[in-house]
């Protein structure tokens, strides 16, 4: 009795099984049956296929998706490019690391999104390996769009050995960062907006009397805390190289700026203007920090501007966030690192068959049609017309609002990432974000001498090698060091000779040689 | 050398039993073929996840190259472990590895006997399994939230902490931004985390210990104190001797994610440990020959540790792994 109850009880959950897994395959059925209905015999062959693999970054609306490509805007966008995609996502965090793996399982999908351009470390040399195919006389036929619409300094990005090999997603205005004041503090100190180093001290100064906790918001290893290191131009970053006496060398090695900074801070340190553990802040500390409304002074891209201003007025309700000029050195120049030309990019694996279908789908991406499709989503839902005037309901609640930004940002993948004209211009603080890119950001930043592919000195020593926004290790625990008065400011040309004699001098050496021979290198853009 | 004229003398009747011997294996096997069957799983697991994946040590001896794979890489001998030996701060990360083991093996290795044995000695059965289940808690929260949690309580204006030191008139102590106190925060919340868990072998061995060992010894008028050191300690020892020797093993595997969220600039020069610098180098700048060869020497130091603990233990207590 019991081995007959426990055989029918087997049978019963192989039964489910394949009822569920039936079950997940029935709707796509129906799908190719309903599509196949009218043209049936177009439909199969011009759906394209393909597979592409993309990073979340950081969105939530993809991270908290239970399967991307059941995403009712993917259905849409393979609707109407016919096209029918297999997303893979890439966590954003483990990017590179999971990007590695991809390439040394063999496991590459038809379409692969990178980070800039040709020979980053997430490529881990897969383009010089010949995983990918040249595209040239393919985006002259199937993608006039893209290389019409395209500026040139990014496809030069997206070339290695005189051939493109990606569609890039460029960025008009690299300038992205900024300096954020609260103007409503500002104001109460009674001072006008500071424009030198010395003024931005003395601002800062009088929010520690209003009592401000945080009057210059510090975080770990300078990131996002590098302010007056623009002021005078010496970022020690990655793409931060100069000519001086006819040598190219990282601007950290201009010892008197780079001490004159470091002062700044170290002055910053001892009125208490910064926080006294700035060492160990982390990001989300430091967001929730200004957010509570505890802090005066900061940087961030100038992207998140509405959204903070919102989420800390729920705290603060008088608070007004504004972005103002960031302070200006003895060159009377300031502002931060530029990003690069390059935000994503798309990289067609050799073995795929009909890569001009896929050209043409990004072709598309830089159509009218797609600029309404991703900024304003679908006519009746999302917006409606009055002749030609667009109707858009603006999301207010957290959800509705990621998925604006996933439609905009995430799926929309090439495009000008600046800022989304569309939907900034539909309201006053957005036409004012946009002129604070178009009129502040603009005129500032410090862009430097860049080497594509990296210094191969730079791979042996990663105590040595800077990364695009964060100093090399090893000057970060010296700088760190000195700003806590641990250590003299003034042993600062002793750093430089410490970074030298760890494998610096092979960098300087490699650096000069490639620069005489103008092989991968990219001259600074201000 | 008694030893030596033993196995000489057995010598011969086990040559002559080799074929007897290995019929017997095989009906062996044939008689617990069930038992066998029931082990394939776990032996295959050891042969798939453990086994095979030991030959990819080999990229330590080449420039490995992802393309290329392990057959076409080149080969370039022992040039990563030279590299090693002679990077500037290797002999500071080995320091730093080697001292952090040594600690955690002086402070943090007793600290759950100690605790096994006051817990023995509560005599109130609700009190015990309490106090049992809160410090075992600490041991399921992950390395970052205990970062997290100790970034606040070591902070020096609104740490914990550093309130309770300035009741005694001392002045504030930056904790995670200090060189020395690095390496105390790394053992001490490894101590906090899993001392408690620790104690779950030391119990179990507790609870067999014969009870009237301890009546015998108190009509012969030993105090608690006497008992504990002449009974508990002694009853306790193969299995504090077996756990010793596992944490040999690991002596220089600290662990890498307890160590990174700990670090930052001010504190790197101390904290910093092999792990550390092999996921540095290896996954963020994707040196990954030079970073095996550099796991591949941690764990054959690992491995003669153990083996040299083992060999002594044996000859010692009697006591050994294997």
């Amino acid at each position: 009795m019991k081995k007959w109850a426990s055989l029918a009880l087997t049978c019963m959950l192989a039964m489910s099984f394949l009822a569920g897994c039936s079950g997940t395959k029935e709707p796509a059925k129906e799908e190719a049956a309903s599509g196949g209905d009218k043209p049936v015999e177009a439909a199969a062959d011009e759906v394209t296929k393909f597979s592409i693999s993309l990073r979340t970054l950081n969105f939530g609306y993809v991270e908290k998706s239970p399967d991307i490509n059941a995403d009712k805007w993917v259905k849409r966008l393979e609707e109407m490019t016919k096209t029918d995609m297999d997303i893979r996502l890439v966590p954003h965090k483990e990017y590179e690391q999971k990007m590695v793996q991809m390439f040394a399982t063999n496991d590459i999908p038809d379409v692969v999104q990178g980070q800039g351009g040709t020979t980053g470390k997430e490529m881990a040399g897969s383009v010089e390996a010949g995983v990918f195919m040249p595209l040239d006389d393919l985006l002259k036929e199937y993608g006039p769009h893209l290389l019409e619409k395209i500026p040139k300094e990014a496809w030069n990005r997206m070339s290695y050995k005189g051939k493109i090999y990606g569609i890039p997603e460029w960025l008009g205005n690299p300038s992205r960062r900024a300096t954020w004041i609260r103007k409503d503090l500002l104001d109460q100190t009674g001072l006008p907006v500071p424009k030198t180093v010395d003024e931005y001290l003395n601002v800062l100064r009088a929010f520690k009397k209003l009592g401000v906790e945080n009057p210059y918001m510090g975080r770990q290893d300078f990131k996002y805390a590098d302010t007056f290191f623009g002021s005078y131009d010496v970022f020690p970053y990655l793409n931060q190289f100069e000519e001086s006496d006819g040598q190219v060398q990282p601007k950290f090695m201009d010892s008197d700026n780079m001490m004159k900074a470091l002062s700044t801070y170290k002055t910053m340190f001892d009125e208490g203007l910064i926080n006294k553990e700035f060492a160990t802040i982390n990001p989300t500390t430091f967001k929730n920090t200004i957010l509570a409304g505890k802090a005066g002074m900061w940087t961030m891209n100038a992207n998140e501007l509405i959204q903070w201003q919102t989420q800390l007025q729920d705290t603060v309700k008088d608070a007004k966030l504004e972005i103002i000029p960031s302070p200006v050195g003895p060159d009377g120049k300031g502002g931060y690192y530029l990003y690069g030309d390059v935000a994503r990019s798309y990289f067609i694996n050799a073995k795929y068959k009909h890569p001009e279908k896929i050209i043409q789908f990004f072709d598309w991406m830089v159509s009218d049609e797609a600029e309404q499709f991703f900024t304003y989503g679908v006519e009746g839902e999302n917006y409606t017309k009055e002749g030609d005037q667009i109707n858009y309901k603006q999301p207010t609640d957290s959800q509705a609002v990621d998925e604006e930004r996933y439609r905009q940002a995430f799926l929309w993948m090439v495009q000008d990432t600046t800022y989304n004209k569309g939907s900034l211009s539909l309201t006053e603080e957005g036409k004012s974000l946009m002129s604070v890119f178009d009129n502040t950001l603009a005129n500032e930043g410090r862009d430097g001498i860049e080497f594509d592919p990296r210094l191969e000195a730079f791979k042996k020593n990663p105590d040595i090698t800077p990364l695009s926004d964060t100093p090399p290790p090893l000057l970060i625990t010296h700088m760190v060091k000195m700003v806590y008065g641990q250590e003299p400011i003034e042993n600062w040309p002793k750093v430089i000779e410490e970074w030298k004699s760890k494998g610096g001098s092979d960098v300087l050496k490699e650096a000069n040689e490639r620069y005489q021979t103008k092989e991968g290198v990219f001259l600074p853009r201000k | 050398m008694s030893n030596q004229t033993e196995t000489a003398a057995r010598l011969p009747t086990g040559i002559k039993r080799k074929t007897n011997k290995d019929n017997n294996i095989w009906r062996l096997i044939w008689k617990y073929k069930v038992l066998y069957l029931i082990s394939i799983p776990s032996i295959l697991y050891f042969i798939i996840f453990k086994y095979i994946p030991l030959g990819g040590s080999i990229i330590a001896f080449q420039e490995y190259n992802i393309f290329k794979g392990f057959g076409g890489s080149e080969w370039v001998g022992f040039a990563h472990f030279a590299e090693m030996f002679r990077h500037y701060d290797f002999l500071r990360i080995l320091n730093n590895t080697v001292l952090i083991g040594l600690y955690d093996l002086i402070f943090a290795f007793p600290a759950p006997i100690i605790l096994a044995i006051l817990l023995n000695e509560l005599r109130l059965i609700v009190f015990k399994r309490v106090v049992q289940t809160v410090v075992y808690m600490p041991h399921f929260l992950s390395w970052v939230v205990i970062a997290g949690m100790s970034v606040a309580i070591l902070s020096p204006t609104t740490g914990v902490l550093n309130q309770l030191l300035g009741l005694f008139g001392i002045d504030p102590l930056y904790f995670l931004g200090d060189n020395s106190y690095i390496r105390t925060v790394l053992v001490g919340s490894g101590i906090w985390r899993d001392t408690g868990y620790g104690t779950i072998l030391y119990l179990a061995a507790l609870a067999g210990i014969n009870p009237e060992l301890y009546e015998a010894a108190q009509i012969d008028g030993a105090n608690r104190w006497k008992q504990t050191l002449r009974i508990t300690l002694p009853a306790l020892l193969p299995t504090i001797m077996i756990l010793f020797l596992l944490h040999i093993g690991k002596f220089l595997d600290f662990g890498f994610e307890r160590v990174w969220v700990f670090l930052n600039a001010l504190n790197t020069e101390n904290g910093e440990i092999l792990d550390t610098y092999i996921y540095r180098a290896g996954l963020l700048s994707q040196q990954y020959s030079y970073t095996t060869a550099v796991g591949l020497f941690k764990s054959i130091v690992g491995l003669v540790l153990v083996m040299a603990g083992n060999f002594f233990s044996r000859k010692t207590t009697g006591e050994s792994l294997y």
